[in-house]
C-alpha cells in the first residue's frame, strides 16, 4: 500500500475518531494545540481538512479502521487506543510509533475469571488451572475475548498454553455465565461491569493499561509536504503541551548571575527563556515548582516576581517532531538494509 | 553418492516420496483447506499465531493446511480404522514464519509391534532425507513413554505430577518446576490452606461452598466447588515441597543424556538404586535401540536425552529429530517425529490406536539457502 502515490506533493493525512466521546476528546485535543479539524460537506463524508495547515487533509474513521490503516500506511498520523494498536498490528513497533499518550480513552486490557474460583488469585494459578482442566473436562479453558493477539502473547508469557479463544463480538464480560466460556481477557474501565457478571480481575492480570494515543504511521509515504506538515502539527501539539504543563516566571533579582540561574534550573528545574536588558529574567518552570520559584526569587532580592501561564511555547526542535524524524529515518535504514 | 547442491524444492520432495512409496505406503494428500478448530483443539491456542486463518461466509474458522499427521489420521478415523495401515504424504503445508514450506512424511497407524515401527519410521526418514540430498545429520531421541513411568513410579500428589509433567523442557524449566513456590495465593488464601489442613475432601467441598454463599457468589464458569476444593488441598501438598530425595531423583533423572545404549545403562542404575521399576519401560528402550542398530543405523552417532522437549504434546513414547551435523542444536531440525498412540481416540477412536510418524522439513535442506 505504501508508495501508491510518492509523488512530492502528496498530503500528510491526520484521522480522528468519527464518532462519540473518543471523537469529542480527540477534537479537544487538537483544538487546544490551535488545530481545527474540519469535516467537509456535511458529517456524512469522511474527509476534511486541518484548518490552518497546509498540506494536511483529515480523515473520520472509526478507531479500528485507524489503526488498520496507520498499518497500511494510508494514514500518516492518527489519534487511536494502544490497545487497539497493540492487538490489531503485527510487530507494532516496526509500523508505527505511538508518539504521545493523550491522557483520555483510559481503560485497562484484563484477564478475569469467575469470583466464585476463589482459588485462583494469579496468573500462575491460572495456569496451574489450565493444566488439570483437561484431564478433568476432556477439553481446554475456553477464553473469551476480541484481543485474540493480546491474549495469545500474554498467556505465552505465563506458560498457559492450553486453551482455547472463543472469539466474541458482543459482550464479552457476558460469556462466562452464559456458558460460553471459563474466563475472558477484555477492556475495563471501572471493573463494575466485571464485578456484575460475577467476575474478578486476576491480582496479575492487567495486560495493558491502555489509553488513546498520538500514532504515527513509519509505512506511510512521508513526502516533503507531508513531512513539513506533520513538523507544523506536531510543533504545535508540543507547544501546547509545554506551556499547559509549564508557567511563566518573570522576576528582576539583585543579583542576575549565571549563578543564580544555575541554582534555579537545579532546585526548580527551571529553563532561562530571557535575559532583559536591565537584568529582568524570564524562566520557563514546571507548573507544580512555578509558584516556589517565584518566591525563591523575591527572596534573592526581587522586588516583584510574577507568574503566568502561557498559550504556546514553540521551540525550533520540539521532542514529537525530532522522534518522528529519528524513527522515519531509522526504519528508512532498514528498508534500505532489506531488514 | 554425490548431489547436486543446488537440487530445487520439488525435486528433493519428489526423491524423499520416492523413497517412501517403495515401501509400498499408500499415498495421500489432504485438502489445503482445512478447519481451524481441530489443529487448535489438538495443538493448543498458542498454535493459532502460525496458522494461516480464514472465515467461511458461515463464521467458521479455516486454515490452511499447517500440518499433515491430523487431517490423515482423521482421514483413517472416517474409514474405519480396523486394519493398521500406513501413509506417505508430500506438499506444501502452511505456517506463519515458514510460509509455504514443502514437507514429505509418513504416518503408520495401528502395528502392535511398537518398537519395530518406531525404529522403522526414524530408518525411513533418515534415508529419505539421505535421498532427498540433505546434509549429514546428527539424531536426537526421547521417550514420553519413559518418562511418563518413571513419574508414575515415584507416587507423587496429583499437583506434582501436573507439574513435572512439563520437565521434559530443558533444566532451566525443570529447576522453576522443582522450586517450592514461595506464595501460598497471597495472605487470603493462607488463612483457607490452614483451616483445611487436616480435612478430607468431603469437608473441603462443604467449606468451600459454604464461603462462597456466605460471600454471595453464585458460581459460574466451568468449575464446581468440589474441585476448587480439591486444588486448595493440592496447594497444601505443594506447600509441602518434594522430599529431598524425590527431589535428587527427578533431576538426575532429567540429567541423563547419552548414546542409548549408555543412556539405558544409566537408568537401569537410577531405576535399581531407586529400588523403581522401570523394567518395562526400559526392555521397550532396549528393543526399540536393537531394531535401530538391525537397520544399519549408527546408535552411538544418536543421543538421548530424558528431558528431550517436543514443542507437539500429543507425544506419548519415542521420539526423534535430527539436525544437520555440523549445525548447532537450536537451529530448526530437518526432519522430527514420534509415537502418538493418544491422538486418534482424542480425535474420535473408541480406544488408544498405536501411530508413529515422521516429517520432512524439505524447505531446510539446504541450509537456508534457497
Amino acid at each position: 500500500m505504501t508508495g501508491l502515490i510518492s509523488s512530492a506533493d502528496q498530503k500528510l493525512v491526520v484521522a480522528a475518531p468519527s464518532k462519540g466521546r473518543l471523537q469529542e476528546n480527540a477534537l479537544a485535543f487538537f483544538a487546544r494545540a490551535g488545530l481545527e479539524l474540519q469535516q467537509s460537506r456535511g458529517a456524512r463524508d469522511y474527509r476534511g481538512v486541518v484548518r490552518g495547515v497546509e498540506g494536511a487533509e483529515a480523515l473520520f474513521v472509526s478507531a479500528g479502521e485507524i489503526t488498520a490503516r496507520l498499518a497500511s500506511g494510508e494514514v500518516h498520523l492518527g489519534v487511536t487506543g494502544e490497545d487497539l494498536v497493540r492487538e490489531e498490528i503485527a510487530d507494532a513497533d516496526r509500523h508505527v510509533e505511538l508518539l504521545a499518550p493523550l491522557g483520555f480513552g483510559a481503560a485497562n486490557v484484563v484477564v478475569a475469571a469467575p469470583q466464585a474460583w476463589i482459588d485462583v488469585r494469579t496468573m500462575e494459578d491460572l495456569a496451574d488451572v489450565s493444566g488439570g482442566f483437561r484431564a478433568r473436562r476432556g477439553r481446554g479453558l475456553r477464553v473469551a475475548t476480541k484481543y485474540v493477539n493480546t491474549t495469545r502473547r500474554f498467556f505465552a508469557e505465563h506458560h498457559i498454553g492450553d486453551y482455547r479463544i472463543v472469539a466474541s463480538s458482543g459482550a464479552t464480560e457476558g460469556a462466562p455465565a452464559a456458558g460460553q466460556a471459563d474466563l475472558i481477557v477484555d477492556i475495563t474501565t471501572t471493573g463494575a461491569t466485571l464485578a456484575a457478571n460475577g467476575l474478578k480481575v486476576l491480582d496479575d492480570g492487567v495486560i495493558l493499561r491502555s489509553q488513546a494515543n498520538l500514532v504515527a504511521s513509519l509505512t506511510a509515504p512521508w513526502s516533503e509536504a507531508a513531512r513539513e506538515a506533520a513538523r507544523v502539527i506536531l510543533s504545535r501539539i508540543a507547544a501546547e503541551e509545554e506551556a499547559r504543563t509549564t508557567r511563566e516566571v518573570r522576576a528582576k533579582p539583585a543579583d542576575a548571575s549565571e549563578r543564580l540561574v544555575g541554582q534555579a534550573e537545579i532546585k526548580f528545574g527551571a529553563t532561562l527563556l530571557a535575559r532583559e536588558d536591565g537584568g529582568q529574567l524570564s524562566f520557563l518552570a514546571p507548573e507544580q515548582q512555578a509558584a516556589q520559584l517565584a518566591d525563591w526569587l523575591v527572596a534573592q532580592g526581587a522586588p516583584t516576581a510574577t507568574c503566568r501561564k502561557l498559550d504556546y511555547v514553540f521551540r525550533v526542535n520540539n521532542d514529537l517532531s525530532r522522534r518522528l524524524e529519528a524513527r522515519l529515518a531509522e526504519s528508512k535504514n532498514s528498508q534500505s538494509l532489506g531488514i | 553418492m554425490t548431489e547436486p547442491k543446488d537440487r530445487s524444492a520439488a525435486e528433493r520432495l519428489d526423491a524423499a516420496l520416492a523413497r517412501f512409496l517403495d515401501e509400498g505406503f499408500a499415498r495421500r494428500e489432504p485438502a489445503l483447506l482445512q478447519p481451524a478448530g481441530v489443529f487448535l483443539d489438538r495443538l493448543g491456542e498458542e498454535f493459532r499465531g502460525l496458522l494461516f486463518l480464514t472465515t467461511d461466509g458461515a463464521g467458521a474458522e479455516l486454515c490452511l493446511r499447517p500440518d499433515y499427521t491430523i487431517p490423515i489420521a482423521l482421514d483413517y478415523l472416517g474409514s474405519g480404522a480396523e486394519e493398521p495401515a500406513s501413509f506417505v504424504y508430500g506438499g506444501p503445508i502452511f505456517r506463519i514464519g515458514e510460509g509455504e514450506a514443502p514437507q514429505a512424511g509418513l504416518e503408520s497407524f495401528g502395528r502392535a509391534d511398537r518398537e519395530a515401527a518406531d525404529a522403522e519410521i526414524l530408518g525411513l526418514a533418515l534415508e529419505a532425507a539421505a535421498a532427498a540430498g540433505a546434509p549429514p545429520l546428527r539424531a536426537r531421541l526421547g521417550d514420553a513413554g519413559l518418562v511418563e513411568a518413571f513419574l508414575d513410579r515415584l507416587d507423587l500428589a496429583p499437583v506434582w505430577r501436573r507439574r513435572l509433567k512439563h520437565a521434559q523442557s530443558g533444566p532451566h524449566q525443570l529447576a522453576r518446576l522443582l522450586a517450592t513456590p514461595a506464595r501460598q495465593n497471597g495472605g487470603a488464601g493462607a488463612g483457607v490452606l490452614a483451616a483445611l489442613e487436616r480435612s478430607d475432601s468431603v469437608g473441603a467441598k462443604k467449606l468451600v461452598e459454604d464461603l462462597l454463599a456466605i460471600a454471595g457468589i453464585t458460581s459460574v464458569g466451568g468449575r464446581s466447588a468440589g474441585e476448587i476444593a480439591e486444588r486448595f488441598l493440592e496447594q497444601a501438598s505443594l506447600a509441602e515441597g518434594l522430599p529431598a530425595e524425590t527431589r535428587a531423583l527427578v533431576e538426575s533423572f532429567f540429567g541423563i543424556v547419552g548414546a542409548p545404549d549408555a543412556a539405558s545403562a544409566a537408568l537401569r542404575q537410577l531405576a535399581e538404586e531407586a529400588k523403581l521399576d522401570l523394567e518395562d519401560a526400559l526392555d521397550r528402550f532396549d528393543s526399540r535401540a536393537n531394531f535401530i542398530a538391525a537397520r544399519g543405523l549408527d546408535l552411538a552417532q544418536m543421543r538421548f536425552t530424558t528431558s528431550f522437549a517436543h514443542a507437539i504434546d500429543y507425544y506419548s513414547g519415542f521420539m526423534f529429530e535430527a539436525r544437520d551435523a555440523g549445525g548447532t542444536d537450536d537451529a530448526p531440525p530437518l526432519l522430527s517425529g514420534g509415537r502418538y498412540d493418544g491422538l486418534l481416540r482424542s480425535l474420535g477412536a473408541k480406544r488408544d490406536i498405536p501411530a508413529v510418524g515422521a516429517a520432512l522439513w524439505i524447505n531446510r535442506f539446504d541450509g537456508g539457502r534457497a
